[in-house]
């Protein structure tokens, strides 16, 4: 029977693996040029395997200060992702002024909504303060994506097949942590190498998400931007078009009533 | 487990299926070269409404119940829910048509008013909801009601608002089209 450290090992070996042919297709497809901040992510994801490679077969490190190391490593990555899934919402969305605007009015809202929600359930506890901050941030990034998918939904703004690769790939990735760090937090000494290993898988499929789409990508799939028009006739219009919908709705509105006072 | 870790948990599922919601292909045609103008332009259903709830009254198939055509009337009042049926499809296509307006407006503007797109998207819920609801009672069965001429009188006055809101619409478009070139060129598609 294969033992968990096994697995986990390979489980390691494989997303190292992946991580070097994600680096590899990237530059292949020039992607590193339009997405700069996720190719930088991915390298500080190559250094954080490396690095931790190192430290496992470093045995003379004290417990605290192998933890302080991993934890900024682990901080730096983070902090590459965020800068990452900014740059993947700004070129969704940064074509059209008006709704990149207000968009980022909303992702501060939501991001900050979620990131505090998480950090009260610490409840002063600074054992739990950093954990639970990771936890509040992956779930804000994963709360930005859905919100920025949505927005471009709604707004009939395209979104190519590398770009929706990276939102499906970074929520899929955001959305496990929580679960799984949610489900374990109570049980998370006993279960160690059975966390780390879930989370790792759900990096797999992430890695393999994104190698795909980056393999398929093709440069014709950028969209030209579209024209603008000037604020004031927008105001006026969209002023207009709402009480229209406004008119309408009243109109169904009495129509329900009156036949509710009918019957 | 507490209740808010849980509640963490059912969010985080909830994100999932959101996105997987959110990217999959859209229901209907999207229009993002839908010319403003032209849609702007083009007839309202809503101002037929009078026409609508006059055929929906019963004065108007009650002289049947008289001459002893009850089995006609019945077959005539359910054709006329049909009609009705017919016509509130109409006006939520009308309805939609004018979020698809909004929407081409805020993704060519340089800003877009939060609090008007949020309105927006709040009437947009609450017209769905009161259509599909009326929809429904359509279905199981119009009753007639007496307060027909009044709603008659009710929708004239909101196709005469209609009338007036288009009619403003028009002359703004034409003042902003003369204030900038550039925009009447931009929204032709040129």
């Amino acid at each position: 029977m294969v033992e968990p450290l096994q697995l986990q090992s390979a489980a390691w070996a494989l997303t190292t693996t992946l991580e070097l042919a994600l680096f590899v297709q990237l530059v292949r497809r020039k992607l590193h040029r339009i997405s700069p901040l996720f190719f930088a992510y991915l390298m500080s994801v190559i250094f954080q395997s490396a690095a931790e490679a190192v430290l496992y077969r470093n045995t003379n490190l004290d417990k605290m200060s192998f933890w302080r190391i991993a934890w900024g490593m682990q901080a730096i990555v983070l902090f590459m992702r965020s800068l990452a899934l900014l740059e993947l919402s700004r070129n969704i969305l940064s074509r059209y002024a008006g709704i990149w605007a207000l968009a980022r009015r909303l992702f501060l809202g939501v991001a900050a909504a979620v990131i505090a929600y998480d950090l009260a359930l610490s409840q002063g506890d600074w054992k739990w303060l950093i954990q639970n901050g990771v936890r509040g941030l992956e779930l804000a990034m994963a709360a930005v994506i859905v919100t920025v998918v949505i927005f471009a939904r709604y707004y009939w703004v395209p979104i190519n097949q590398f770009q929706r690769a990276l939102a499906v790939g970074f929520c899929l990735y955001s959305s496990f942590y929580v679960i799984n760090y949610s489900l374990f937090e109570k049980v998370f000494q006993q279960y160690a190498v059975l966390w780390n290993f879930l989370g790792m898988i759900a990096f797999i499929a992430s890695l393999l998400l994104w190698i795909s789409a980056a393999h398929s990508y093709a440069a014709y799939e950028e969209v030209a931007v579209p024209p603008t028009i000037p604020s004031e006739l927008y105001g006026k219009l969209s002023s207009e078009v709402n009480t229209r919908l406004l008119l309408l709705n009243r109109q169904l509105i009495q129509f329900l009533r009156l036949e509710d006072r009918s019957q | 487990m507490s209740l808010p870790v849980i509640l963490l948990v059912l969010f985080a599922l909830l994100l999932v299926g959101l996105l997987a919601w959110a990217l999959r292909p859209p229901a209907h045609q999207t229009r993002p070269e839908l010319d403003v103008f032209d849609a702007l332009q083009q007839s309202r259903h809503s101002s037929r409404m009078s026409h609508v709830l006059q055929a929906l009254q019963p004065e108007d198939t009650e002289y049947l119940r008289g001459s002893g055509e009850l089995a006609l009337m019945r077959t005539l009042r359910r054709q006329r829910r049909l009609i009705a049926l017919q016509y509130l499809d109409q006006l939520q296509k009308e309805f939609e048509m004018l979020l698809d307006i909004s929407r081409v407006l805020a993704v060519m503007s340089p800003e877009v008013i939060g609090i008007e797109e949020m309105e927006r998207w709040k009437l947009s819920l609450a017209f769905a909801a009161t259509c599909a609801f009326l929809r429904w009672k359509l279905r199981l069965g119009l009753r007639p009601f007496s307060g027909f001429t009044l709603l008659a009188k009710m929708a004239a006055d909101i196709a005469r608002q209609l009338d007036a809101a288009t009619t403003r619409i028009a002359e703004s478009t034409v003042r902003g089209s003369e204030h900038s070139a550039l925009g009447h060129k931009n929204l032709d598609g040129q």
